[in-house]
C-alpha cells in the first residue's frame, strides 16, 4: 500500500517492510515517485472563494414547513367539504332529511286522531316533529349551495397553490 | 468567540452565533462540494443545503470535530445532488477552472495549469463518489484519516482502501498526460 505510506500511515514493521522492498523494487520506486507527483498536484489545488455568504436569514427556514403544513390543511378541509357535501347529496336524494317515517306516522296518528274527536292532542314522538306538533324542515337546499360554494373556493386555492408547488419545484431543479 | 460557545448558543436557536460559524466553514464546505459535483451551481445549492440541514440538526451534535459533522452533512447533500445532476444527464461539467498553486506564473505556465487543472477536475469527476469523497477529504481539504472515517462513518481500513484507489486511479489518468507535468 502505497499510498498510506505517503500519508505515515503504516506502522513502523510495515513501514521498514516497505522501504526495504523499495530499495530493490524500480517499478515500485518508479510508481512512488509517480503517485507523490499526484498527490502534490492535488496539495496545489486552491480553494475557490464561495460566490456568496451562506449566512441563513432570519427566517428563510421556516417559510416552506409553513407553506407544507397550509397545504395540508387545505387539502384536507377541501376533502372533507367535498365528503360532505356528497352526503348531503346522497341523503338529499334518499329523502334522509325529510323525515318521511316520521311524517306518515303523524299523518296516521292525525287520521287517527280525527276519528277519535282529537283525544289525546299530545304527539309523543318528537323525532322530528316537535312537541308542539311543528314540523322540523332541513335546509338541504341552502346546506347543499353553501357546500358546494366552499368545496369550489377551497378546490380552487388548494389547485392554484398545487401548481405554484410545482412551478417552484421545477424552477428549484431548472437551477 | 469560541467555536464550543458558538455551538452551544446555535443550539439554543441563537441564527446569528451560527451564521459565525457559517462564515468559518462556508468556503471549506463549497469547495468541498465544488470538487465533488464539478458544477459551480449545483455546489452553491449543495452547501446551502448543507447549512440548513446543519441549522435544523445542530442539536443533534454531541460533541467532537464539528468540521467533520459539517462535512458529513455536505456529504450527504452532495450525494442529492448527483442525484439530481444524474437525472439531468445533459448538465455538463461548469467552465470554473480548477487552480493550482504556482511559483513561476510565466504565461507558459499558466496555460500548462489551465489545462493541467481542467485534467485533474475530468480525473476527480471519472472517479467513483466515495474514492472522490476520500480523496477530496484529505488532499485537498486536508483531513485526517480518523476525520475522514468520521465524515464517511467508514472504518478506517476502509478510508485507507478508498484513498489507495481513488488516488492509484487519479495517477493512472494523469499518467496519460504526462506532458503536463512540471
Amino acid at each position: 500500500m502505497l499510498s498510506p505510506y505517503i500519508d505515515g500511515q503504516l506502522g513502523p514493521s510495515d513501514r521498514e517492510g516497505m522501504e526495504s522492498h523499495l530499495e530493490g523494487c524500480q517499478a515500485c520506486r518508479r510508481e512512488l515517485k509517480s503517485l507523490r507527483a499526484t498527490v502534490n498536484l492535488l496539495h496545489r489545488v486552491t480553494m475557490v472563494s464561495p460566490p456568496r455568504s451562506f449566512a441563513i436569514a432570519k427566517a428563510a427556514p421556516k417559510p416552506l414547513p409553513a407553506a407544507v403544513w397550509s397545504f395540508g390543511v387545505l387539502r384536507v378541509t377541501t376533502a372533507v367539504a367535498a365528503l360532505l357535501l356528497v352526503f348531503i347529496f346522497a341523503g338529499d336524494a334518499t329523502h334522509l332529511f325529510e323525515g318521511g317515517l316520521i311524517e306518515e306516522r303523524t299523518a296516521q296518528q292525525d287520521t287517527l286522531m280525527d276519528g277519535e274527536d282529537g283525544e289525546d292532542g299530545e304527539v309523543s314522538d318528537t323525532g322530528g316533529v316537535p312537541a308542539g306538533g311543528e314540523e322540523y324542515v332541513w335546509p338541504v337546499s341552502e346546506l347543499e349551495l353553501a357546500l358546494l360554494g366552499v368545496v369550489v373556493v377551497l378546490g380552487g386555492a388548494t389547485a392554484v397553490l398545487w401548481q405554484r408547488r410545482r412551478r417552484g419545484g421545477e424552477r428549484a431543479s431548472k437551477s | 468567540m469560541e467555536e464550543d460557545e458558538l455551538i452551544q448558543r446555535a443550539k439554543e436557536g441563537d441564527l446569528d452565533c451560527f451564521n459565525q460559524l457559517v462564515e468559518r466553514y462556508q468556503r471549506e464546505v463549497y469547495n468541498l462540494s465544488l470538487r465533488m459535483l464539478s458544477n459551480a451551481s449545483a455546489a452553491e445549492d449543495a452547501t446551502q443545503d448543507a447549512f440548513f440541514s446543519a441549522f435544523r440538526g445542530i442539536g443533534k451534535f454531541r460533541g467532537g470535530s464539528f468540521r467533520a459533522w459539517l462535512f458529513r452533512i455536505a456529504a450527504n447533500s452532495c450525494r442529492d445532488q448527483l442525484r439530481s445532476l444524474r437525472r439531468r444527464p445533459t448538465t455538463s461539467m461548469d467552465d470554473l477552472p480548477l487552480e493550482l498553486e504556482s511559483d513561476q506564473p510565466s504565461p507558459e505556465d499558466f496555460a500548462m495549469h489551465r489545462e493541467l487543472g481542467e485534467e485533474i477536475k475530468r480525473a476527480l469527476a471519472a472517479l467513483p463518489p466515495d474514492q472522490r469523497l476520500a480523496v477530496i477529504l484529505r488532499d485537498i481539504e486536508g483531513l485526517d484519516y480518523e476525520e475522514i472515517s468520521q465524515v464517511t462513518g467508514s472504518s478506517l481500513g476502509t478510508v485507507k482502501s478508498r484513498i489507495n484507489r481513488g488516488r492509484a486511479r487519479l495517477r493512472h489518468h494523469l499518467e496519460q498526460r504526462r506532458e503536463l507535468f512540471p
